[in-house]
């Protein structure tokens, strides 16, 4: 029984309470998950992944204190799920972190919506006006199952005027069996508010992700979304981001590194709907072995939007003849007095560079290495938490390795 | 030639230009000096016809007619030319295109034949001659990776094709090294004529080594306050703007 | 104390609207079928037009195709479907024979070129371009047919070609886009009317432009004209395809299919400069043009389209080529000017089959009034094609700020020793260079002219010489006042 069987029949044993939970599983129901068919789906199936038997929203077994610990990165301040139960949430003065009851929970395609009708779980958290939080957030979804399992999380940040928060967040699959997680996270930044938000994505070949992550931005708001992708046989991230207000900024980058047969799709979409604001994009994708990759990213313009600088940028190297990636970088432009571009670029390594290293003594593999890692650098930098940065730099480092000494 | 009357201008809520009297004649040279934000860039914007300044009050007449209802493309057909401190770029268009088109527009203003190809050429080689530009540069883009000193020396290069009445050269020496600002003094000197004028923007002294200006004025707080003779630029070079806008004040 | 300056809305309306020069009709009789589309008209058509049994079947066959097929919806883009059955889809001028020489011609359409400013005269004759003339669905005259039958290249009309080259039009016909490739492509092959056929022998550099001139005169009829033109080894011909159509209330279809095949070491360049009727400045009226253009180009071959497009009421058109051959070139350069209410959904295909294969796209969009101009490209690099190169740059102008303007590039890579490169960037005429162009005496009508020239410089510059003339002045009257 495939993933929409189970799901019918969860339905049946857990009925909607409320009308607005009812009429988004019968959204769900009617647009059914998306096929190739689909625009925003051209290159990424979801066949296989869902023709698995999967439990639904399991409770799981046992997670233990040391396998917490072997997971996390151990920032000081933390927000831990285990089996889908909020176990852990921090003590910051000005943060207030609860359990996430959505009362009236936003959709707009057939995963969101059921997300919407069936998340049981997820994080609420409010910084308080003019609060800046000096300690980064780590946020962990932990999973242990004895079987396949569909969990749903759905979550919402929400800084208020004039605050600031730096957060990091990680998903992990503790074993063997698969688990497929769709999440929706809405984050809304008032007037002045700023965000860092680091999602670190060494996902196991057992992990799924369908991420969809919403930024609304009131004037004068930055908010920064870096996303490390180092593994996973299906990842898809939906990141968007509505300017509501003047003055806003609003960055996405990326690093990518995928070999074997592991699948990343980026998806981006920036709507400035209001002038003198700014978008900055970045995303970097290394791929090898039989690993797949799909960019799209969309900058919209609305009319009267003008003095937008929207600047978007996607490097890519490919290791493997195996290999392959799909990107469409598209512009809908409807204000004249605007600088955008975007920018493609799939090739390999600056073959004169790789050259010159070696007249200075450095081995070939070595050179790769090195050429490799500062291809992605320019991306990885943009994360501001120096204790995320050195993971991620660590974690980036050490796929590379593997990758590259595969395919010497 | 060129009076201005009690000249007031300001962008937005901020004025700029307090009362502006200047009087120039054919044949000389006007140099214009003052500390930064004194006004001196808008006030050549403001004769040329920019946009972005509103006039408050004054006037400004040319030969006698009222310069201010012109627009800026028929105030160049009418002698003004300006020599931008930022050049800006045209990407596509060459030199030699870009010039062609500006001498059309004049011809037809004035209800001559369009020039042909041929004449054209010639003219823009003597010019090329006069201000020592090596050919090549007529078929490179309209200030498209040019050097600062290259994109002053396309303004002069544009001014002896275009041959105005009245040369505004606003900060022509910013940004140029000793060898740069000789050429370009040099072409200057070269296009001057007893029927022509010329009004020099500068904040330094030192480009009124080689074109020797006739009258001196200082611009403080979008007012002349003092005027002079050359020997009024070396006073400057030596004590600073400091004495005057103390005094001015 | 200014005097009262134009806003910048007024100056825009007035710079962006503009009278479509060509908007009359030829007096001359037609000989027209009645309107609908079904196996009798296809039987009509074929017969019309003496054709061998081989002909009307590949005909009925695309037409049942054409039948179980749906139109397709996904383009950025509003319009009402065409009703087809509204549609007649075969209008000749009644003219006796073929001619031979432009001398021949019915004075009535030697006026009508004339009017259209089209130099198929004299000019044209001592310049050396060689012309077919297609009025309605019909191929009225070809110049220069006999020198160029000398070296034995071949220039007529597609229907003279299935008459008496059976044999070249039966192999390659259709090879390059089936019947089944999409709905139009169907269309056409059921009732395509004619159109220009080309070949040039092996090792054969054609000495003369050749040039073909559409033109839709009857009110209600569809143009579905056919284009063959096969290069084959280490050949090479530039073609030049200009169309125009009168103006008129109500929709016209133009749906199009161009062939083009390029066989080891052979080139092939491809202009088209295009001012269809783009409909009122309410939107009412104008054509609706879907054309297949597509090229294939086997080994050490060139491809190049070059097109400038200002008119049309929607446009939905992707030449593209198929780069099959090792060291195949395959190079797309394009204008798109839209105003009023057009919309053009346009771009190119390159498909990267071949090893070392390259290609270059130069897309640069003028968007203006209320108007909609969106690039599609797509760029493949299948897993064979190693080493192989893609550079694009797909540029978008924009002025004033009620037009859009979209690209969506798709990129698709499938081995990892080919290098794609792609950019895409939107600007406006900046004002600083309107006053800087204004302070040197330029009016601002001028300066944009001039400004939009440089813009499009590199596509321009692609341009067989009489073209780029044609182009540019193309590209000023799109964009300029009407003229006063």
């Amino acid at each position: 029984m495939g993933l929409l069987e189970g799901i019918k029949k969860y339905s049946k044993e857990n009925p909607t309470i409320t009308t607005q939970h009812k009429e988004a599983f019968s959204m769900f129901l009617e647009l059914g998950f998306p096929t190739q068919n689909d625009e925003e789906w051209k290159y990424t199936s979801l066949k296989k992944i869902i023709s698995k038997e999967y439990k639904i929203e399991n409770k799981g077994e046992k997670i233990h204190e040391n396998e917490i610990i072997e997971s996390s990165l151990g920032l000081a301040e933390q927000i831990i799920f285990l089996n889908g139960e909020l176990f852990k949430t921090p003590e910051i003065s000005g943060v207030t972190v609860t359990k996430k009851t959505d009362k009236n929970p936003k959709y707009h395609d057939a995963t969101t919506a059921l997300n919407a009708a069936y998340a049981k779980n997820g994080y609420n958290i409010v910084v308080e006006k003019n609060t800046k939080i000096a300690e980064p957030l780590e946020i962990l979804f932990l999973t242990k199952n004895s079987s396949n399992n569909f969990i749903q999380y759905n979550n919402s940040i929400l800084l208020q005027e004039n605050s600031s928060i730096k957060i990091l967040e990680n998903i992990k699959n503790l074993t063997q069996n698969l688990c497929f997680t769709n999440t929706v996270t809405e984050i809304k930044i008032n007037h002045g508010g700023a965000l860092e938000l680091n999602k670190i994505q060494d996902h196991s070949d057992s992990q799924f992700l369908i991420d969809n992550t919403k930024v609304v931005q009131d004037n004068k708001s930055c908010s920064t979304i870096n996303t490390i992708l180092l593994g996973g046989t299906f990842t898809r991230n939906n990141l968007s981001f509505i300017q509501n207000g003047v003055h806003c900024e609003s960055n996405m980058n990326g690093v990518t590194v995928l070999n074997n047969n592991e699948f990343g799709d980026h998806h981006t979409y920036i709507d400035h709907k209001n002038e003198q604001c700014e978008s900055n994009e970045l995303y970097k994708g290394v791929y090898a072995g039989k690993s797949n990759g799909v960019f799209n990213g969309k900058i919209m313009v609305r009319p009267g939007a003008q003095k937008i600088n929207a600047f978007q940028a996607n490097n890519n190297l490919l290791l493997s003849d195996d290999c392959s990636i799909n990107s469409k970088p598209q512009l809908e432009i409807y204000a004249d007095d605007v600088k955008c571009s975007h920018g493609c670029t799939i090739g390999q390594l600056d073959e004169r560079a790789l050259f010159y290293m070696r007249t200075r003594g450095i081995s070939e593999k070595d050179a790769r290495q090195i050429l490799t890692f500062a291809f992605v650098a320019e991306a990885l930098e943009k994360i501001t938490v120096p204790s995320v940065y050195e993971k991620s730099k660590a974690l980036v480092e050490a796929k590379l390795n593997i990758t590259l000494s595969i395919e010497q | 030639m060129l009076k201005i009357e009690n000249l007031k201008a300001g962008v937005e809520q901020t004025k700029i230009l307090n009362g502006i009297n200047l009087t120039v004649n054919p044949g000389e040279v006007h140099a214009i000096m003052g500390p930064n934000g004194s006004g001196k860039s808008t006030l050549s914007s403001v004769i040329a016809g920019s946009e972005d300044y509103q006039i408050i009050s004054g006037s400004v007449s040319f030969y006698g007619d009222d310069l201010l209802n012109l627009d800026p493309d028929e105030r160049a057909h009418k002698g003004i030319f300006l020599s931008f401190q930022y050049p800006v770029e045209i990407p596509g268009i060459s030199v030699s295109n870009f010039i062609k088109a500006a001498i059309t527009e004049k011809r037809k203003k004035i209800g001559l034949k369009p020039i042909s190809a041929k004449e054209l050429l010639s003219q823009m080689r003597e010019k090329m001659e006069l201000l020592n530009i090596k050919t090549g540069y007529l078929s490179r883009n309209m200030n498209e990776g040019f050097s600062g000193g290259e994109k002053k020396r396309n303004e002069i290069f544009q001014m002896a094709m275009l041959e105005p009445k009245l040369a505004i050269l606003d900060e022509t020496d910013s940004g140029l090294d000793i060898d740069a600002l000789k050429t370009v003094a040099n072409g200057v000197n070269k296009l001057k004529n007893k029927e022509n004028a010329t009004i020099i923007i500068t904040h330094y002294q030192r480009l009124l080594d080689y074109i020797i200006p006739d009258f001196v004025h200082v611009l403080h707080d979008g007012e002349i306050v003092k005027s002079g003779g050359k020997e009024l630029a070396k006073e400057l070079e030596l004590k600073g703007y400091d004495w005057i806008t103390k005094d001015a004040n | 104390m200014k005097k009262e300056e134009l806003s910048e809305e007024e100056l825009l309306d007035q710079v962006t609207s503009s009278e479509y020069k060509y908007g009359f009709t030829t007096n001359i009789e037609t000989d027209k079928i009645p309107k609908g589309i079904n196996e009798e008209t296809i039987r009509l058509i074929s017969s019309k037009k003496e054709e061998p049994k081989w002909m009307l079947d590949y005909r009925l066959n695309a037409f049942n195709i054409w039948q179980k097929m749906e139109e397709p919806d996904w383009a950025n883009i509003n319009y009402p479907k065409p009703n087809y059955q509204d549609i007649i889809y075969y209008a000749a001028p009644k003219q006796k024979q073929k001619l031979n020489s432009l001398d021949d011609l019915d004075p009535e359409l030697k006026k009508t070129f004339d009017k259209l400013g089209i130099s198929i005269n004299e000019q044209k004759r001592l310049s050396g371009v060689a012309v077919d003339i297609v009025m309605d669905s019909v191929s009225v005259a070809t110049s220069f047919k006999d020198k160029l039958a000398e070296l034995g290249i071949i220039f007529c009309s597609i229907s003279e070609a299935i008459k008496n080259h059976p044999h070249l039009v039966r192999k390659y016909l259709g090879t390059v886009v089936p019947v089944r490739d999409n709905f139009f492509s169907a269309l056409n092959s059921a009732v395509f009317s004619d159109g220009s056929f080309c070949y040039i022998p092996k090792g054969v550099k054609c000495p003369m432009e050749l040039s073909t001139y559409f033109r839709i005169n009857e009110a209600g009829t569809g143009q579905f004209e056919r284009t063959l033109l096969i290069a084959d080894e280490k050949s090479y011909v530039s073609y030049l395809e200009g169309c125009t159509a009168p103006q008129r209330d109500e929709n016209q279809l133009h749906a199009a299919i161009v062939e083009l095949i390029a066989l080891d070491n052979a080139e092939i360049k491809y202009s088209t400069v295009q001012n269809w009727y783009p409909g009122d400045k309410e939107g009412k009226g104008g054509v609706f043009n879907f054309v297949t253009k597509r090229g294939v180009c086997y080994k050490k071959s060139k491809i190049s389209w070059t097109q400038v497009e200002t008119g049309s009421a929607v446009t939905w058109k992707y030449p593209s080529c198929i780069l099959k051959g090792d060291d195949s070139v395959g190079e797309f350069f394009s204008v798109a000017v839209t105003n009023n209410f057009q919309q053009a959904d346009t771009g190119t295909k390159m498909i990267h089959l071949g090893k070392n294969s390259k290609s270059t796209i130069i897309a640069k969009g003028i968007c203006a009034g209320k108007s909609n101009g969106s690039y599609r490209g797509l760029v493949q690099i299948s897993k064979g094609a190693k080493n192989s190169r893609n550079f694009s740059q797909c540029d978008s102008l924009l002025m004033g700020d009620q037009c859009g303007s979209h690209t969506f590039p798709y990129i698709e890579v499938k081995n990892k020793s080919s290098k794609v490169e792609h950019e895409a960037t939107t600007s406006k005429i900046g004002e600083d260079q309107l006053f800087y162009c204004n302070q040197r005496g330029i009016g601002t009508e001028e300066a944009i002219a001039l400004i939009v020239n440089g813009y499009c410089k590199d596509v321009l510059s692609q341009l067989p010489m009489e073209f780029a003339v044609e182009a540019q002045k193309l590209l000023e009257i799109s964009l300029e006042g009407s003229v006063g």
